[in-house]
């Protein structure tokens, strides 16, 4: 999957976070799956579950990380597939307003 | 009428006939009553269960439209846990001994009801080391009852075997006291806890005993949780030569706690949500370690003798960062 750096991704509804040290946890509660993400994950994970842009967590990342940019990209277009893929994040921009969990 | 009170796992459990348990204490959190069905007629008829119960081989399980769960093991027993969990009734069925039937009911049976009441069991099995309990976690076969066997041959003692409750308290995490007796393969019994004591069989499928404890070999009372050791599975140790106790990241503690919850049928959104919480709360509070070892019954002394040293040094081997 391809993202646009501008785009927006948030938690999907139903979809519970746990920071566990510096690595995180998550589980789907409709499809009943959970999913474990490494300390990049959750750092990920953490920037875009409020609704930030990919751009921030590409942002962010470069600054924590020293890594060439072109593979960031790429590992970050493929994390958020992931997310996607186990229906874990959702389009911000079109999402309906939610209480956040 | 429920004439008999008694304690396990911190519930107590009031019941018309007797059962092999504790008597009753007043440390419970929850409380069960077990009631006789009433005769001449099946379980599954009177609750329109039988047709849709979902069967995999001898286990038969439904969820009733009035959010009680039917569940039937074939020639053991079958069981209505309610809705609250708060009422178990049970019909014992003719091939099974009174002793299978116990550990079906007061093991599998009262998980559902455990977990209707919002506690969290874990496929444990645990002994008592200086005064605090050690947990041996795995699934069905991976060995955790003939590791506790061989704990009480050193003389330490029992405090739960299969299903594990736990409850924080100000003290630390509160391991709680299940029925005495541990079920056993022949040989591990013979090895480990000699011939003595009454044996009756699980079921015709498994070479099974059901060994009694005596009440010198079994801790009757509540103790604080040292640490969970998780069980590689039979399949990956099998060709190990050497025993090994590794160190785990949070997360992988987190996941081996999920997987390691005692009942997977009731998957609830409430339940999962709970038990989320509950299985990262443990994380960052109980140390856990992953354990392998070759499942030949003469290393088991090994084993023993290389956790008792691990736990010597428990209080530095935390798993997971402090509490958010």
């Amino acid at each position: 999957m391809s993202v646009s750096l501008s785009d927006r991704v948030k938690a999907a509804p139903d979809v519970l976070f746990r920071l566990v040290g510096d690595e995180g946890v998550l589980l789907n509660l409709r499809t009943q799956r959970y999913l474990g993400l490494n300390p990049i994950g959750a750092r990920v994970w953490t920037i875009l579950e409020p609704g930030a842009t990919i751009q921030a967590a590409y942002d962010a990342l470069l600054q924590d990380y020293e890594v060439d940019p072109s593979k960031l990209r790429l590992d970050l277009d493929l994390f958020i597939g992931q997310l996607v893929e186990h229906e874990l994040v959702e389009d911000a921009e079109h999402a309906p307003d939610r209480e956040p969990r | 009428m429920t004439r008999y009170r008694y304690s396990v796992y911190g519930i107590g459990v009031a019941s018309d006939t007797p059962l092999a348990l504790p008597a009753y204490t007043n440390y419970c959190l929850g409380d069960v009553e077990c009631v006789t069905a009433p005769a001449a007629a099946s379980l599954a008829e009177l609750h329109g269960a039988g047709p849709d119960a979902q069967a995999r081989g001898w286990y038969h399980h439904a969820s009733l439209a009035d959010g009680s769960t039917y569940v039937r093991w074939d020639e053991i027993g079958e069981f209505v846990v309610a809705a609250d969990g708060r009422r178990i009734t049970f019909r014992q069925l003719n091939a099974s001994s009174l002793e299978s039937f116990q550990v079906y009911m007061l093991g599998q049976a009262l998980s559902f009801a455990l977990v209707k009441q919002c506690f969290e069991p874990l496929h444990a099995t645990a002994v008592v080391v200086d005064g605090q309990a050690v947990a041996f976690l795995g699934s069905n076969g991976f060995g955790k009852s003939s590791l506790a066997a061989c704990f009480l041959e050193a003389g330490h003692e029992m405090l739960t075997d299969d299903l594990l409750f736990l409850w924080p308290s100000p003290e630390g995490v509160l391991a709680y006291p299940g029925p005495p007796r541990i079920k056993l393969f022949r040989g591990v019994a013979r090895r480990f806890l000699g011939q003595a004591g009454h044996r009756g069989g699980m079921n015709e499928d498994t070479d099974k005993l059901i060994v009694p404890i005596g009440g010198d070999r079994w801790c009757s009372r509540p103790v604080t949780l040292k640490a969970i050791y998780t069980l590689a599975p039979p399949r990956d140790a099998c060709r190990r030569i050497d025993v090994s106790v590794e160190s785990l990241s949070a997360r992988e503690v987190f996941v081996e706690l999920v997987k390691g919850t005692f009942n997977r049928r009731l998957v609830s959104r409430q339940r999962l949500e709970r038990q989320f919480g509950f299985v990262g709360a443990l994380t960052e509070l109980v140390p856990m370690r992953k354990l392998i070892y070759p499942r030949v019954i003469d290393r088991l002394p090994e084993v023993r003798t290389i956790l008792l040293a691990d736990l010597d040094r428990v209080a530095g081997f935390a798993t997971a960062a402090p509490a958010r």
